[in-house]
């Protein structure tokens, strides 16, 4: 029997569940920025500063999931 | 690696490091579970709103949290070095003003680029505000003092709160204080090795028994100082005034008409009517972005260094004290950046954006 708060159980699934998304597209889009560097080294800065943004940009959604994980954890 | 073996220093310092590490995971709450924990770091209380400095209103229905305490600080800091750098300006600039200058180069020319020269000379101030505000703020917060320092709340208090909002005492744990003054500090060596929840309190209080010997009180800490961004308020506040400021400059260059066609476009038939609609949309959307973004990265960071001071106590928290300097700037930088390719993005019209 397994006994504690459900709401514990929800507030790890919602983190472990949204940030799998994110992961897998900081992973992909940090393997895109490289090729390209690779191709073309004398583009860093701009593609650098472009991939950081976007980078920005997918860790909003897992955040997103780590602010619902806060709430049902911290908020009663 | 075998490199490594052949130099003694090199040897030295890693015995050392790993030696560090091993003291700091024995100290630690793992080590405790096998009568190690000799460090005896404790768990701090994790809360999401701020919590009000003093127990009482300061004037009806405003009561002074921690974390605008943290903002005022944050201002004054700002002030104070801001007019050291300009006090005595040379031509040739050292130390706080040559800081200060290329903070100040590097963003011109960052805005240049985004807007270009004449949009970015006119988002250049609102942007480096933005930047040098959050940056601070999130250094600060790192800093010895805050979330250690604080009133302490006894444990009738708390129980008290936490029967009026419902919470379930099983789940709030208490913290032990030496002495009986209204402030006290979370210094390693204060855990103990029963945990003491409020439950477990009240229960004890019922039946007469103390659970700690005499001039040592049972409460949890209300810190003093809080970093400003772990209030969802301080970053809401700053995306309004950011998004504020994008539709403003919007306004400005593109005229009223302009700009509202934007959102209501009536004349490119019902697809570009919704689309405009999804723009307004869009619109809040960035706001709320703005807000979490900042938010839950600087909150997330703060629990983090939390659990590690718990986990591994003086040694194994410094990467993460690292890791934390980094996601400050990189937070304040993003926010500074958005705001500027958002404005960007408003001050040219449908008509120039595509040539």
């Amino acid at each position: 029997m397994i006994e504690g708060n459900i709401g514990d159980l929800g507030a790890g699934l919602a983190i472990a569940l949204g940030s799998l998304g994110p992961g897998l597209g900081i992973g992909w889009l940090a393997s895109k920025a490289m090729e390209s560097l690779g191709r073309n080294p004398e583009a860093a800065r701009p593609i650098q500063q472009n991939m950081i943004l976007a980078i920005a940009f997918t860790e909003a959604i897992a955040i997103y999931a780590l602010v619902v994980a806060i709430i049902i954890k911290f908020v009663n | 690696m075998s490199k490594l073996f052949k130099s003694p220093k090199a040897l030295v310092i890693l015995t050392l490091a790993l030696g560090a590490f091993v003291l700091s995971v024995a100290g630690g709450a793992l080590g405790k579970e096998f009568n190690g924990g000799f460090l005896g770091a404790p768990i701090a209380h994790i809360q999401l709103p701020a919590e009000p400095v003093f127990a009482d209103e300061l004037f009806p229905g405003f009561k002074l949290t921690n974390t605008i305490v943290a903002t005022w600080l944050t201002i004054v800091l700002v002030a104070v070095l801001a007019f050291l750098a300009t006090r005595r300006m040379t031509e040739v600039p050292t130390g706080l003003q040559n800081m200060f200058e290329a903070l100040i180069e590097f963003f011109s020319n960052l805005a240049a680029s985004i807007a270009g020269p004449e949009n970015g000379r006119r988002f250049l101030p609102l942007t480096l505000t933005i930047f040098i505000f959050i940056v601070t703020s999130n250094w600060l917060g790192i800093l010895p003092g805050f979330g250690t320092i604080g009133r302490i709340e006894t444990a009738e208090e708390v129980i008290h709160h936490a029967e009026d909002a419902g919470t379930d005492l099983a789940g709030v744990n208490l913290q032990v204080f030496d002495g009986d003054g209204a402030v006290g500090i979370l210094s390693l060596g204060s855990i103990r090795t029963e945990e003491i929840t409020a439950k477990r309190f009240k229960e004890a209080e019922e039946e007469g028994v103390h659970l700690v010997e005499d001039g040592k009180q049972v409460g949890i800490l209300v810190p003093f100082l809080r970093s400003a961004n772990t209030d969802v308020n301080t970053t809401l506040a700053i995306a309004i005034v950011a998004m504020f400021m994008v539709h403003f400059w919007a306004f400005r260059s593109l005229g009223i008409a302009g700009h509202v066609g934007k959102f209501l476009n009536f004349r490119g038939g019902p697809v570009a009517l919704f689309v405009g609609l999804l723009e307004i949309i869009g619109e809040f959307a960035r706001l709320i972005s703005f807000t979490f973004r900042l938010f839950g990265n600087i909150f997330a960071g703060e629990v983090l260094l939390i659990a590690m001071a718990f986990l591994l106590p003086l040694i194994g928290i410094i990467p993460f004290l690292g890791l934390e300097l980094f996601v400050g700037m990189i937070q304040a930088f993003i926010f500074s950046i958005l705001t500027l390719v958002f404005a960007a993005l408003a001050s040219t019209g449908h008509d120039t954006e595509h040539h």
